[in-house]
């Protein structure tokens, strides 16, 4: 018993047509939490009476049970919602606007955390030089603050998004036909999942790989004003750069150790 | 110019400001010393608005009121018309040392880009980094940074400029290069407000020096007198121990 | 108020297949801890190709989905035994196939973990310790070690509570664990009642997830406060 790699290929030629459902699933979640992660952040971070509780809730929610257990939720609980709205046309629904809808509850949460771990590592004197220079806080948070913060978010973003990319091979579960689902189809007929499943690997290393890449040059490119004026300047990404996702970041210390250091 | 009357302020039970009054007339230049601890920091911090005061009266800039009743209007007014140097430079770590100074001057001044990066460049000049100016903060040495940051408060010409220990978190070799700009200030008749350890320049370049314990003002006058004659035992031990270790 | 109920009523249902997610969990949290562990030794070697190999399989597990390392497990398995070792492993339970792609997905964050928590102990406390004349093995033990875990508490439990979730994909290969068992009743009941068992199975998760994270922050808090004694 080997390897059929005739099927193989003809797998590899099949599930490429899902390579965009994918890739269109990741991007819209992403293009939609960013803003909201940002907002969901700062609500946090200014202790908002109320809506705090409500995020703290919900990202504590997310991020505490599995994605198949919200997949399952949002597929069995939308269609009848929808159907009491809009009528029998919920049941008609294209199913990857259900994948968007857990994908991108999904990536809020986390990106909540990345954005609130973020927007505390800048320094509270960058607040307080834009006061001093005339600039209103909401400004100052424009233009200085936030600038900042998106970079140093950027590996944490960039781990968000794989874990969002590893995420969406399931969204086959809700009958999206994505990678997975075609060559899962493929591979029914023969009792090929062996192969079928080795390829569907490469698409998503080649996915992810990918994403990491344009992180990479994205970091490089926007953190120009961390590099010092010793270093050159070489092009040295590498592909195998391991960060492991840092979420849990202990941030109340480190704001009263801030706080601390503030009285003089 | 700028009048504190009775200006208190405490932290979780702990007075750090227990009524402090100063005057500061155009053209002074005020040192402020006194050991770790006796609310020099703070001062500056809470006449600048960026700590709220418990108490106390400020007169400044067509505002007349007492800290308590400041509303965002009269915080606007005053953030306006001080410049402030800050311990740690706290300079815009995105921005280049010419963005860093025009940044204030077109969001919160409204002047035009090409006008502001005139007024930046002139800034820069006097602190003599012309050649930096597209440099970012992290490519700068330390007394470099602490330099910008002295330009980006000089470029708003405020009435009153802050020094909050601009030169102690640098290293030795790089105080004289900050305390040089600063002595340039000076002479040129800025008004400065200056938090420092650094006893010559107390001594030598400030009009007035004032002597803070334990939250008050213990002593203040003619930096000749303090140094030499001081009327309270505390500014006496304070000095004997400071110049002792210097 | 009736969606409650049912709720409640699920959960009961629910709750007798949490030892497979159990069992499935901390086997592979146990074999994943001490092949992360074999992993950062490899990182940190002297030898240039074992730090490659030990660099190349992390990255790759970590763009790899858990869905397609359990199916890869799964069917790759019993193929790679049949031709290498001619033994068939058809027979096996199937939760062994689940233990074996979570623990190597769980190996990978777990290495990164310990190569951090290693380096983050400088050197000079193994200096100390041996100054004060305690062996290499003393030091690394008493002085190292405590505040190593310490430090990489917190990611572990992160790397914990996902392995958790990664688990709840045991369904998709046949084995009756929770999910498997709330897809049962909601076909049981003809589809009826779907979300309210989604509900109760997601509710389970997200306690044990809560009771991993308070369990940790308590173990932390002990050590803060021994830390403060000491310090006083």
């Amino acid at each position: 018993m080997s390897l059929n790699t005739d099927f193989m290929v003809k797998v590899a030629q099949t599930a490429i047509q899902g390579v965009p459902v994918t890739l269109q699933i990741v991007l819209v979640a992403l293009l939609i939490s960013l803003p909201i992660g940002v907002l969901f952040a700062l609500i946090r971070i200014y202790r908002i009476k109320g809506l705090e509780l409500i995020v703290k809730f919900y990202v504590s929610l997310v991020r505490g049970t599995p994605i198949i257990a919200q997949i399952l939720i949002v597929y069995s609980a939308f269609p009848s919602l929808l159907n009491m709205m809009i009528g029998k046309a919920a049941f008609s629904i294209n199913p990857i606007y259900y994948a968007y809808i857990v994908f991108t509850l999904n990536s809020i949460a986390t990106l909540t955390e990345v954005f609130r771990s973020a927007l505390q590592t800048v320094d509270k004197g960058q607040m307080e030089a834009g006061l001093m220079v005339g600039m209103q806080p909401r400004q100052a948070f424009w233009r200085i603050i936030l600038p900042q913060a998106l970079i140093s978010a950027l590996p944490n973003i960039a781990n968000a998004t794989l874990y969002l990319i590893k995420n969406s091979s399931l969204a086959f579960i809700m009958s999206v036909k994505d990678i997975t689902a075609i060559a899962k189809t493929e591979a029914a007929f023969n009792y090929n999942f062996l192969e079928a499943y080795l390829v569907v690997w490469v698409y998503y290393l080649i996915i992810c790989y990918g994403a990491e890449i344009i992180f990479n040059l994205l970091e490089r490119y926007f953190s120009k004003y961390r590099r010092s004026a010793k270093r050159t300047t070489g092009f040295n990404w590498n592909p195998f750069s391991i960060k492991q996702p840092k979420l849990v970041v202990k941030t109340d210390l480190a704001e009263s150790e801030r706080t601390n250091n503030a009285h003089n | 110019m700028l009048t504190i009357e009775g200006l208190k302020k405490g932290y979780e039970g702990n007075e750090i400001l227990k009524g402090i009054s100063i005057d500061v007339n155009k053209g002074d230049v005020i040192s402020i010393i006194g050991p770790s601890g006796s609310g020099k920091t703070t001062l500056l911090r809470t006449i600048t608005t960026l700590e709220a005061a418990d108490g106390g009266h400020i007169t400044f800039a067509g505002v007349d009121k007492d800290f308590e009743k400041l509303n965002g209007k009269d915080i606007n007014t005053i953030r306006r018309n001080v410049g402030f140097v800050f311990q740690n430079y706290n300079l815009f770590n995105n921005k280049t040392a010419l963005q860093n100074i025009t940044e204030g001057l077109i969001v919160a001044r409204k002047v035009k880009k090409s006008e502001a990066e005139k007024i930046a460049l002139d800034a820069l000049e006097r602190v003599g980094l012309s050649d930096r100016k597209n440099h970012y903060p992290s490519q700068l040495s330390g007394g470099q940074q602490q330099r910008v940051g002295i330009a980006r408060a000089i470029a708003l010409n405020p009435e009153v400029i802050f020094f909050d220990e601009p030169t102690s978190a640098l290293d030795p070799e790089l105080v004289g290069e900050v305390l040089k700009v600063m002595q340039d200030l000076a002479n040129s008749g800025t008004t400065m407000v200056v938090v420092t350890h650094q006893m010559s320049f107390a001594r030598d370049v400030s009009n007035r020096v004032i002597f803070m314990a334990d939250g008050h003002i213990v002593e203040q006058g003619d930096p000749k007198k303090i140094f030499e004659n001081p009327s309270e035992e505390r500014t006496k031990k304070f000095l004997t121990d400071i110049l002792a270790n210097v | 108020m009736d969606n409650i109920k049912l709720i409640i009523n699920f959960l009961g249902q629910l709750l007798p297949a949490i030892n497979i997610t159990l069992i499935v969990s901390l086997s592979s949290i146990i074999l994943g801890s001490l092949l992360g562990l074999l992993l950062a030794a490899a990182k940190m070697s002297e030898s240039v190709v074992l730090r490659v190999l030990a660099r190349v399989y992390v990255s790759v597990i970590r763009a790899t989905p858990s869905i397609i390392m359990i199916f890869v497990v799964y069917y790759g398995m019993p193929m790679l035994f049949n031709n290498w070792f001619h033994t068939n492993i058809d027979g096996w339970n199937r939760m062994y196939f689940v233990i074996i792609a979570l623990t190597v997905l769980f190996s990978a964050p777990a290495s990164e973990l310990f190569r951090s928590a290693h380096e983050s102990i400088s050197k000079g406390q193994m200096e100390a310790g041996l100054m004060v004349g305690m062996t290499p093995f003393q030091t690394f033990y008493r002085i190292i070690l405590p505040q190593a875990f310490v430090v990489a508490l917190p990611n572990f439990a992160n790397s914990v509570v996902n392995l958790l979730k990664e688990g709840a994909l045991t369904f998709t290969i046949g084995v009756v664990d929770m999910v498997a068992k709330a897809q049962m009743i909601v076909a049981n009941n003809s589809g009826g009642y779907a979300w309210q068992t989604y509900c109760a199975l997601a509710l389970i998760y997200w306690v044990i997830s809560l009771a991993v994270d308070k369990g940790v922050s308590l173990v932390e808090k002990s050590y803060q406060a021994k830390r403060k004694t000491i310090a006083v």
